[in-house]
Parts: C-alpha cells; sequence; structure tokens
C-alpha cells in the first residue's frame, strides 16, 4: 500500500497549480460577483487539457487517468468552486457517457471538440418533478423516420448556458418507468431548444445552472447513446464516476478555505498573540484537517479503483459524501476561524462556505449516497 | 543546431528552512520542491529557439541531483525539450559551484552543444557562478542576466540589463552560454498532453562519480540560521531619571549624541 502520488502525478499537480495561482485565483472573486467565467479562461484550461483529462489521446484528450481528472478538479477549486464543477460535469457528465456507451462513429464526433473545450458538455436528466427520483423523467422521446422527436423540460442543468453538447434523458413510455427510459446526444444549438433561465444561486454562481425547455427537437437517430431503454443505466453509471468529479470539488473548495484559515490564525492577534496560540483555534484546524484527508484518501482511493477497472460503486458515494460534508464544515469554521472578517465578502472564505453547500446537493444528494452505501452493504 | 539548458531543482520559498543536525545544508523533510524560478525563464527561451529553428535542433535539459529532480527534468520534457539528461547524485546540496559546473562541463565538452542556457543564479544559494564558470571550461562566449534575447545566422543578440535601468546589447558567436534573468519571456505552463507526450522523452541517467574529478574550492564551513538578537530594553522609573538612563544609553551604545 502506497499513498504517495507517483513522480507524473506530482508533475500534473505542480503544472496545474502553478496555473491556478497565476490564472484563476485572481479573479475568483469577480467570477463570483459577475456570475461568469470569461470565455477568455474556459479557453485557457482547454488548451491546458483540464476539458479532456482522462479521454484518450486518438479522441483528443489527454490520455491521463482518473487519478490525474481528480486533481485537476480539486486544484481548480482550491481557488474557484465555479470552474472545478464546470470542468467536473462536463467531463464525467457529457464526455464521459460519450466515451463509455458511445459508438466509434460517435466518439470520433463528439469527443474532440468536447476534449479542446471548443464546445462546453452537460448533463439533462434532472426535471421539476425528477430528481432523486430519476426514473420519474416525463421529458419524452418519439421515433419518427431517421430521427426521434424530443419534447419536455430540463432543469438544474450544469453548463446548459453555454449550449454546447448535452446528453440528454427521455421517456419513450412512462409506464415503463426506469426501463423507458433512453439516452441521446444532443447539440443544443438544434432548433427548438429553448432557455428559459440560468438560475441565479447561492454559491458556484460563475457556474451556469440552466432550466431548458425541449420543444418539438429533432435529434438524429445517430445520436441515440446505447440502446433504446439503457438510459436509467447509462444515467446511474455516469453518476457513479461523477462522484468522484464532485468529491474532489468538495476537496478543493475544503482546501482552499482551510489554507486561507490557517493562515490567518497565524496572522490574526488577539489577547497579545496569534489566535493559532488558543486552543480553541487549535482544535478547529485540527478537525478541519482531518475531514479534509479522511476525504482524500476516499477520493483518491475511488479513482485509482475506476483506473484499476474494479468496482468503486460504494467508495465513489462514500467520496462524494464525505467531502461534501467536509467542505461545508471546513469552509464554516474557516469563517468561523476569521471571526466578523470572514462574514465580510472581501475575505475569499465567505464564498467558499456558499460554494460549498451545493456539492452535498447535486450529483445525488448525500441522502441519496447513504442509499447507495446501504444498499450495497446489505445486499 | 544542438542546445542545452541546464537546471536546478530549488526549495520553495514557502517551505520551512531549517539547516540539517550536520550544519551542511537544509534540513529537507521540511522541504517542498520546484524549478528554480530563472532557470524556467531559461528553458522557455530554449524551447522557443527550439521552435524557431524546427526539426534542425535538438534541445536536451540537464540536470543534476537525486531522484526528486526528475520531477523538474519531466516539467522541462512537458514544456517542450527533446530529451535529457540526469547526473544522479543524491550529495549534490552539497557541492560547490566549481564543482557543479565541472560536472555539467565534464558532459558538455564532447557533445558539441552550440548554445547552452541556465538561469542567472539559483533561489537557493544564488551563488551564479555555474553558468560562467561552464562558459569558461568550455572556452565558450557568455553574456549574462539576459532581458532578452534573439538568434539569427549563428550570432546570438543579447540584451542586458546594467545598473539604473539601462539596457546593453552585446553580440556573440555560437558556441555560446547565456544566462536568463526573471522576466525574459514568459515562462509557459506544460499542458497535460504534453506532460503525456513527455512520458515518452528519453531521460538518461549518468552516475555523477564518473564525472566529477575536481574537489571543491569554496568548502561549506557552516550553515545556520542567525543567532536571535536580544530584545529590547525597557527603561523604568520617573521621566528625569529615564531621561538620564536613555542619554546614557545614546552616549555608550550609539554614535547618536557624539
Amino acid at each position: 500500500m502506497n499513498f504517495e502520488l507517483s513522480q507524473d502525478h506530482r508533475v500534473l499537480q505542480s503544472a496545474v497549480r502553478d496555473f491556478v495561482v497565476k490564472e484563476i485565483k485572481p479573479i475568483a472573486a469577480k467570477i463570483d460577483e459577475e456570475h461568469m467565467i470569461p470565455d477568455t479562461l474556459v479557453a485557457k484550461m482547454g488548451e491546458m487539457g483540464f476539458l479532456g483529462s482522462y479521454l484518450p489521446e486518438e479522441y483528443g484528450g489527454a490520455g491521463m487517468d482518473m487519478l490525474s481528472y481528480a486533481i485537476v478538479v480539486e486544484e481548480v477549486s482550491k481557488a474557484c468552486g465555479s470552474s472545478g464543477v464546470l470542468i467536473s460535469a462536463h467531463t464525467s457528465l457529457c464526455s464521459g457517457p460519450i466515451y463509455t456507451f458511445g459508438t466509434e462513429e460517435q466518439k470520433r464526433k463528439w469527443l474532440p471538440a468536447l476534449n479542446s473545450g471548443d464546445t462546453i458538455g452537460c448533463f439533462l436528466l434532472t426535471e421539476p418533478d425528477a430528481g432523486s427520483d430519476a426514473g420519474a423523467i416525463a421529458t419524452t422521446c418519439k421515433r419518427d423516420g431517421d430521427d426521434y422527436i424530443i419534447n419536455g423540460s430540463k432543469i438544474f442543468i450544469t453548463n446548459g448556458g453555454y449550449k454546447g453538447t448535452g446528453v440528454v434523458f427521455a421517456t419513450s413510455d412512462r409506464s415503463l418507468k426506469h426501463k423507458g427510459v433512453s439516452a441521446f446526444i444532443i447539440d443544443l444549438q438544434s432548433e427548438g431548444v429553448v432557455i428559459l433561465k440560468n438560475e441565479n444561486k447561492m454559491g458556484i454562481r460563475g457556474s451556469y445552472t440552466t432550466a431548458f425547455a425541449l420543444d418539438n427537437v429533432r435529434i438524429p437517430a445517430a445520436n441515440l447513446l446505447g440502446q433504446e431503454g439503457q438510459g436509467f443505466k447509462i444515467a446511474m453509471d455516469t453518476l457513479n464516476g461523477g462522484r468522484i468529479g464532485i468529491a474532489s470539488q468538495a476537496l478543493g473548495i475544503a482546501e482552499g478555505a482551510f489554507d486561507l484559515a490557517l493562515a490567518y490564525s497565524k496572522e490574526r492577534k488577539q489577547f497579545g498573540a496569534p489566535i493559532c496560540d488558543l486552543q480553541a483555534i487549535q482544535f478547529k484546524l485540527a478537525d478541519m484537517y482531518a475531514r479534509i484527508e479522511t476525504s482524500k484518501l476516499m477520493t483518491y482511493k475511488a479513482a485509482c479503483l475506476k483506473d484499476a477497472k474494479k468496482n468503486y460503486t460504494i467508495e465513489s458515494a462514500m467520496c462524494k459524501m464525505l467531502a461534501s460534508e467536509a467542505a461545508s464544515y471546513v469552509t464554516k469554521e474557516a469563517i468561523q476561524i476569521h471571526g466578523g472578517y470572514g462574514f465580510i465578502c472581501d475575505y475569499e472564505v465567505e464564498r467558499m462556505y456558499r460554494d460549498a453547500k451545493i456539492t452535498e446537493i447535486y450529483e445525488g444528494t448525500n441522502e441519496v449516497q447513504r442509499i447507495v452505501i446501504s444498499k450495497l452493504l446489505l445486499s | 543546431m544542438k542546445l542545452l539548458v541546464c537546471i536546478k531543482q530549488v526549495p520553495d520559498l514557502e517551505s520551512r528552512f531549517k539547516p540539517n543536525t550536520e550544519g551542511s545544508w537544509f534540513n529537507e523533510a521540511d522541504l517542498a520542491w520546484r524549478m528554480n524560478e530563472y532557470d524556467e525563464y531559461a528553458v522557455e527561451q530554449a524551447v522557443q529557439l527550439r521552435e524557431q529553428l524546427g526539426d534542425s535542433a535538438e534541445l536536451t535539459v540537464l540536470s543534476i541531483g537525486p531522484d526528486r529532480v526528475v520531477e523538474a527534468i519531466k516539467k522541462t520534457l512537458a514544456m517542450g525539450a527533446d530529451n535529457a539528461v540526469h547526473i544522479q547524485d543524491p550529495a549534490a546540496a552539497t557541492k560547490d559551484p566549481w564543482q557543479i559546473a565541472s560536472i555539467i562541463a565534464a558532459y558538455a565538452k564532447d557533445k558539441g552543444f552550440d548554445l547552452i542556457f541556465t538561469g542567472m543564479q539559483s533561489q537557493d544559494r544564488g551563488s551564479a557562478q555555474v553558468g560562467v564558470t561552464i562558459a569558461e571550461l568550455l572556452g565558450y562566449s557568455c553574456a549574462t542576466t539576459l532581458v532578452g534575447f534573439a538568434f539569427d545566422n549563428g550570432t546570438v543578440t543579447a540584451k542586458r540589463e546594467l545598473e539604473g535601468g539601462i539596457k546593453g546589447v552585446v553580440k556573440l558567436k555560437t558556441p555560446a552560454l547565456v544566462t536568463c534573468q526573471l522576466g525574459l519571456n514568459i515562462p509557459r505552463y506544460p499542458t497535460l498532453p504534453n506532460i503525456m507526450k513527455a512520458k515518452r522523452k528519453e531521460i538518461t541517467a549518468l552516475a555523477v562519480a564518473d564525472l566529477l574529478t575536481v574537489e571543491p574550492l569554496a568548502r561549506t564551513a557552516s550553515f545556520h540560521s542567525p543567532a536571535k538578537k536580544g530584545g529590547g530594553i525597557v527603561l523604568e522609573g520617573d521621566v528625569d531619571n529615564l531621561v538620564d538612563q536613555l542619554i546614557g544609553i545614546l552616549k555608550d551604545k550609539t554614535a547618536v549624541l557624539r
């Protein structure tokens, strides 16, 4: 058992870190205030290969492994949770299922533009009445000659505002429940795709969270992903991998807040000494760090298991659950250590606290993660 | 055209610096490592020249040190060097600049490098001797502290930074060696695809014992944290007494009242 990153992973980590410190950290507050990640940053992340890290080189990816992907999302999220989830949703939820379930032709057609960041990917599963109960989706697909016609609405679609490429889920027969669901690759520039709104949110404000109406959208039959009726399986498999991305994002947010809190505790003087001399603060730092390291071990383990092509379902559910709860806890304590200053928007921990909360909710609420874990324990 | 860039891995400036128990070097257990910042500019300039010259050029990166320096070598390969030489030396940190330069010169002397790039100095030792000493040992022309670089038709045009912001331009015929100042260019980030490609590039490992033939000229005598200065003097008593005490101290211990 070896808990050290390999030399190659360290080379990657330090390259990503340098990029993040120079290109993302200085504008993270602006991204939050303006509710937008600048296109120039998206393009730079594309050039760096952040948007195709674990996809094979033959499809324009960087050809790295899942652990490398986790490191990229983690390092980016240390500075900016919005940029972290852009990478995570794009890679895990769009390029991922196209690579895993797509035909050779589909991979060649869609993956190069996704991996370079020329188009941004998203995952259209959630609907107003189908969140955790994903089998209850009401968006319909109907075969019409060489096309499928899609009708319905989708909400909370991360990266939706880019109107790039999506993986969309629709049912041919609601009475079949999850067995009626199929998955399609959708070009969101297609006629009938309408953005209803980009949500105004508590956190990850630079990330698009989009509501769509799909009004008689024609999708070529060649865009069917997998087989008809296989959609639910594709969705569950995709979310399984996606949780490693969200865990990495949460881990990064927690680490970013911890670094600031640790530094602040050494600078801030009260009662004639730095507050880190106070046991009340020392205990907070210990609790925060222990939760971060626990989350990191589980996240990296899940990534390594996926790389080794072993079953990682329980680990990915656990790492998402642990890391997101660590993120909420650590960012909350980071504010407490900053005292009144932590509540002021000029101090970054305030943003991190807001960014952390969603990680307990999306890509499977932590209640769903507990169902996944306990089901596997009892099966 | 054959190009060489010499790089050093140095402690990250945010590390905790403490001397080791032998008093010869830092306690490495507390250190994180990264490429010497000056060398990043040297690498970028070398890669830009490699791109300017196309496939007729070959860029080799060289570093001396223990296994950990391969991390800095791999970064350079990902930035665009073609191949690498790792001179394995667990004790590189305790060698003086003369020995380091001699090792590099011993390696380079029969390789026919047309142009060698180094950083102006290292961030840890800061001797700024290695580059110029290599040039001297190899009989190369040399320009230091570059803030501008151009190459055309066998001639290097080097812009140097002088006192008061004045710039000087010198021209050198190859073979030559240049040492690079911060701000010479904008070092590129190694991209993920290039980090992957770098894995397929060759790193030749050589033993330092085969290249080192000289004794140090400047042996490290001690390596220690500065002695802590005593605390201030607190004067007590009534004002008249305080003033007398203060004047006494200023007369005895400072030049203020002489």
